[in-house]
């Protein structure tokens, strides 16, 4: 091993030849310490989702003739979840749960949130802390303080509100259910889209404002013309970004309804585990996984695309 | 025409505008110049509209215009930073004010085309600011400013965003469209240099005060008080304390503790005797034959730039620059006399205003 | 504040005022619900509906340690979720420091394959990940069976991979690591090389560098990436689900899961009270973390 440079000359002359032997040995240096961390993630996840797709040709169970003896049996998992009906209801699930809260929900609170805290109002501190919180509140929890909102009929939270207002209340999670999941999800996230786009309007210069001012804009002249073109990127990153987490929620809509009644709310994160630890199929219940996964990482590329990685 | 009567701003008990006055006559081209924090954005913003007006009054051409919104006040404005819309072209930046009034798109394009003739911007108009160079944004500012057709355009320290070498370009340039716009213009610089190229009036404010307004020329051979004198003119003038004594009548002698002796005429008898400044700038001190001058200094720095000379002479307390023509070629360490030219000399008081002014040439 | 016309200064006050009773709303809406777990946990008679208590009582709390099982399940989540997030911070901020500083080759596939783990849902990754440490499990139980012999089971509770702390630990801390690495990177790469530079002058070794110089500086940012892991371990309820099976080792969230289920009776009170207990942890850490919450979420908006 040499020893490190001391004098300035070596140091400068170091520097300026590239691939020298000091730098080679930095540079191992810095892969070592890096390993644990990848050794982490190829063993936990990048092994697991690879394992996925091979179990996902395979007819592998935990109960009935293929436990024993599970062999290969190509695309039939795939097959058969083109004619599954369950599968396609969890998609539709799914897909009305994205757009209902994070695409719709999320944003449209998020967005009020995040103009009306830039106006020079009182309490505008306590009022984003109240908005932040239910993000911060773990998923069972959450949904636990949903059931009481609104199960139990007549006597749930929210029944109590709506016949304030002389609306007859329902047994809401059997009569509405998705609704209902979709406005806890979308009151548990709007804190992600209330930060996001709140990063996004203070990328725009005060400065444009008051020259817009002075060419006689009105607010919302200025809100339609000016700030929603410039948000875009902004808006484009909360989407995707928003769309893949929301199709990774489980344990809040699961502690809800546990996926029911009849399905109305399995989304596809919660077929998957249906699938697996209840009825045991575990090679098809890769196979949901995997278009999962599949549906995650063509998000994921549009993802990384608008992220503008800084080397 | 635009007046100021005695406007006040305060920022909560802070008063940061203290009682301005000021005149811009039509088709003048206004410098507002002064130290950072000396309140000249603050005024701009509050002729512009975009800052309050706690007291006092602002008319544009008769009307008094204190309570008018911005935009309605004819009076367009470059930001320093040109605060183009960065997602929209050069033309629709331009455009902008005519588009939100729902002007008719071939109306607009009509007014935008000649706006952009007028600033050799014919070129660029499918641009976005991105892809223009800090010029070429600056000309886009001026023209989202003129095709309003104001009858005041204010400029908020425009060139201090740009290099060196375009800033000379500039300076032209803005003075090029001044006259073919013959426009008012009332313009926020921290360079006095800037100011005194271009300005037909210079308004010179500090801490919120006007200290002098006035012909670039007559603030810098008049000035009312010591600040004026030092901040307009580079290099400073030089500033010496000195005892005032009247040995004879009809004269005034002014000694400085290191060896200065200076015999004016007394005209008037505005000087008493005591404690004053001379003010003297470097031109005005010339060099002489050994012992025949007002004062005996040595030299510590010598700039030598061809054409032109700068010393600084004297002592660490005490530094005097002295502006010869040419090259003198003279070293750190010698001694040099100087003799001062007596009708450039002023003197202010212990308050720093004004008690004895240069001699109109 | 701009000038404005006296009828735009109608305007903008009916704006602020709007802008009040929307942030208003929105603020009920979201504070709603914490109203019954707060409420019901001091409630002697707690029922599932939000109700005025007739009795304010702390007994709920008690309950929670002496009828439940409430203390282990604490003392578990505390000690899995707070041995994840350390481990996350050390690796973090050490492979954080690495990804920012280094200019080799794989740099940039590291960083996509970051941004696009963070993008997979776990319940896709469950089942594998099971079979995965199911084997590991059962070849460690192999290799320790016949050296401790009876001693093999209680040994597994701590150093298993399936119904073990270990692997409950390592499994967190994985999840966790993309967001975490990502905060170090960002984090390091806006920090100066300067004070490594000096430091290397000095003579310092790689080790010594970053002891004495990076560890104090990167203390915001491992603050930062600790609090996030920290909160979205803490809340992390499949994990625990699929991996724990003995009573011993449950956590606070599946506590609260089974206690529910139970269908004979619930205990309203006593839930609201774990629920407030496992809330609370989680709001603190979050009071904390508020303050990192735009830098860490928003750094990709300026592009």
């Amino acid at each position: 091993m040499l020893a490190s440079p001391n004098s300035p000359f070596e140091r400068v002359t170091e520097l300026s030849m590239a691939r020298n032997v000091h730098e080679r040995r930095t540079e191992r240096q810095l892969l070592l310490i890096l390993l644990p961390s990848l050794a982490l993630l190829l063993a936990f996840v990048i092994y697991p989702a690879l394992y996925s797709v091979y179990l996902s040709f395979t007819n592998e169970a935990l109960t009935g003739a293929a436990a024993l003896r599970p062999r290969f049996v190509g695309i039939r998992n795939y097959a058969r979840l083109l004619n599954d009906a369950k599968f396609w209801n969890a998609l539709l699930v799914t897909f009305l749960f994205v757009v209902g809260s994070a695409v719709i929900g999320q944003f449209v609170l998020g967005l009020i949130s995040a103009v009306a805290l830039r106006r020079r109002i009182h309490f505008r501190r306590l009022f984003s802390s109240i908005i932040l919180l239910p993000n911060a509140a773990p998923e069972v929890v959450a949904g636990f303080m949903w059931i009481s909102m609104l199960a139990g009929g007549e006597q749930a939270t929210l029944s109590r509100i709506v016949s304030f207002f002389g609306v007859t209340p329902a047994d809401w999670l059997q009569v509405f259910p998705l609704s209902m999941i979709i406005i806890v999800n979308t009151w548990r996230g709007i804190a992600t889209a209330m930060i996001l786009l709140t990063a996004g309007l203070s990328t725009i210069p005060n400065e444009i404002y008051e020259a817009a001012r002075m060419d006689g804009a009105t607010p919302s002249q200025m809100f339609r013309r000016i700030t929603l073109p410039l948000m875009m990127p902004t808006i484009l990153l909360y989407m995707l970004i928003s769309a893949v987490s929301t199709i990774a929620v489980f344990g809040l809509v699961y502690a809800l309804t546990r996926g029911g009644p009849g399905g109305a709310t399995e989304l596809v994160s919660i077929y998957i585990y249906n699938q697996s630890f209840t009825a045991f199929q575990l090679g098809y219940g890769a196979a949901v996984a995997v278009v999962a996964l599949l549906i995650s990482l063509v998000l994921g590329i549009g993802y990384v695309r608008a992220m503008k990685v800084e080397v | 025409m635009i007046n100021l009567r005695n406007v006040r701003k305060f920022y909560g008990a802070l008063e940061v505008i203290k009682g301005v006055d000021i005149s811009v006559e039509d088709g003048e081209f206004a410098v507002f110049v002064g130290p950072s924090g000396c309140g000249k954005s603050t005024l701009l913003r509050m002729i512009a509209g975009l800052e309050g007006i706690d007291d006092g009054d602002l008319i544009l051409n008769g009307k008094r215009i204190n309570d008018v919104p911005p935009d309605k006040r004819g009076i367009a404005m470059v930001f320093q930073s040109y605060a183009l819309y960065p997602h929209m072209t050069v033309a629709e930046n331009i455009g902008f004010s005519l588009s939100l009034k729902k002007v008719p798109e071939a109306e607009i394009r009509r007014q935008v085309q000649a706006v952009a003739e007028i600033l050799q911007l014919t070129d660029y108009l499918d641009r976005r600011p991105a892809a223009l160079s800090g010029g070429q944004r600056q000309r886009v500012a001026i023209g989202r400013a003129i095709i309003k057709k104001p009858s005041l355009i204010l400029f908020d320290e425009p060139l201090s965003n740009l290099d060196s070498a375009l800033r000379v370009q500039m300076r032209a340039e803005l003075q090029r469209l001044h006259r073919e716009l013959k426009a008012t213009v009332v313009y926020v610089t921290h360079d006095q240099v800037e100011a005194m190229t271009m300005a037909d009036r210079i308004v010179v404010l500090n801490k919120g005060v006007v200290s002098q307004q006035g012909a670039p020329m007559t603030l810098y051979h008049q000035p009312d008080n010591e600040f004026v004198a030092t901040f307009i003119g580079s290099p400073k003038m030089n500033t010496i304390p000195v005892t005032i004594t009247k040995p004879i009548a009809g004269r005034i002698r002014a000694q400085s503790t290191y060896g200065l002796s200076l015999d004016l005429p007394d005209d008037g008898g505005l000087v008493t005797q005591g404690q004053a400044t001379l003010g003297i700038r470097p031109e005005h001190l010339k060099i002489v034959a050994d012992g025949q001058g007002d004062l005996s200094a040595e030299v510590m720095i010598v700039e030598r730039l061809g054409v032109e000379t700068y010393m600084t002479v004297g002592s660490q307390e005490q530094p005097i620059v002295v502006r010869a023509e040419g090259d003198i070629a003279l070293r750190p360490g010698d001694r040099v006399s100087l003799i001062a030219e007596t009708s450039a000399c002023h003197l202010f008081d212990s308050a720093g205003r004004v008690v004895r002014s240069a001699q109109a040439s | 504040m701009a000038v404005i016309s006296p009828s735009e200064n109608a305007n903008k006050t009916r704006s602020d005022l709007l802008a009040y009773a929307t942030l208003s709303l929105i603020s009920i809406f979201c504070a709603v619900p914490f109203f019954w777990v707060l409420i019901a946990s001091l409630d002697g008679n707690a029922q599932l509906f939000l109700r005025w208590p007739e009795q304010w009582t702390f007994a709920n709390y008690l309950r929670v340690f002496t009828k439940e099982d409430g203390a282990k399940w604490l003392f578990n989540s505390l000690f899995v979720v707070g041995g994840a997030t350390v481990l996350v911070m050390v690796l973090a901020g050490l492979g954080g420091y690495a990804l920012s500083r280094t200019r080799a080759w794989w740099k940039l596939p590291f960083l996509y394959a970051i941004l696009l783990i963070r993008v997979l849902p776990p319940t896709a990754l469950v089942v594998p990940l099971y079979k995965f440490l199911l084997t590991l499990n059962n070849a460690e139980g192999a290799i320790l069976r016949p050296i401790f012999g009876e001693y093999t089971r209680p040994i597994m509770r701590w150093t298993g991979f399936i119904d073990g702390y270990l692997g409950l630990i390592l499994v967190l801390a994985t999840m966790q690591l993309p967001l975490a690495l990502w905060i170090m990177k960002t984090f390091f790469d806006g920090l100066p090389r300067d004070y490594e530079e000096a430091a290397l002058m000095d003579g310092a070794t790689l080790v010594q560098r970053i002891r004495r110089v990076l560890i104090p500086l990167a203390l915001p940012g491992l603050a930062a990436a600790g609090l996030f892991a920290f909160m979205s371990a803490w809340g992390d309820f499949l994990l625990p689900l699929i991996f724990l099976s003995s009573p011993e080792l449950q956590t606070l969230p599946l506590g609260l899961f089974r206690a529910f289920l139970r269908i004979n009776e619930i205990d309203y009170g006593l839930l609201a009270a774990l629920a407030f207990i496992y809330l609370l942890p989680a709001v603190v850490a979050f009071g904390f973390a508020r303050r990192f919450l735009v830098q860490t979420f928003a750094g990709g908006v300026k592009g």
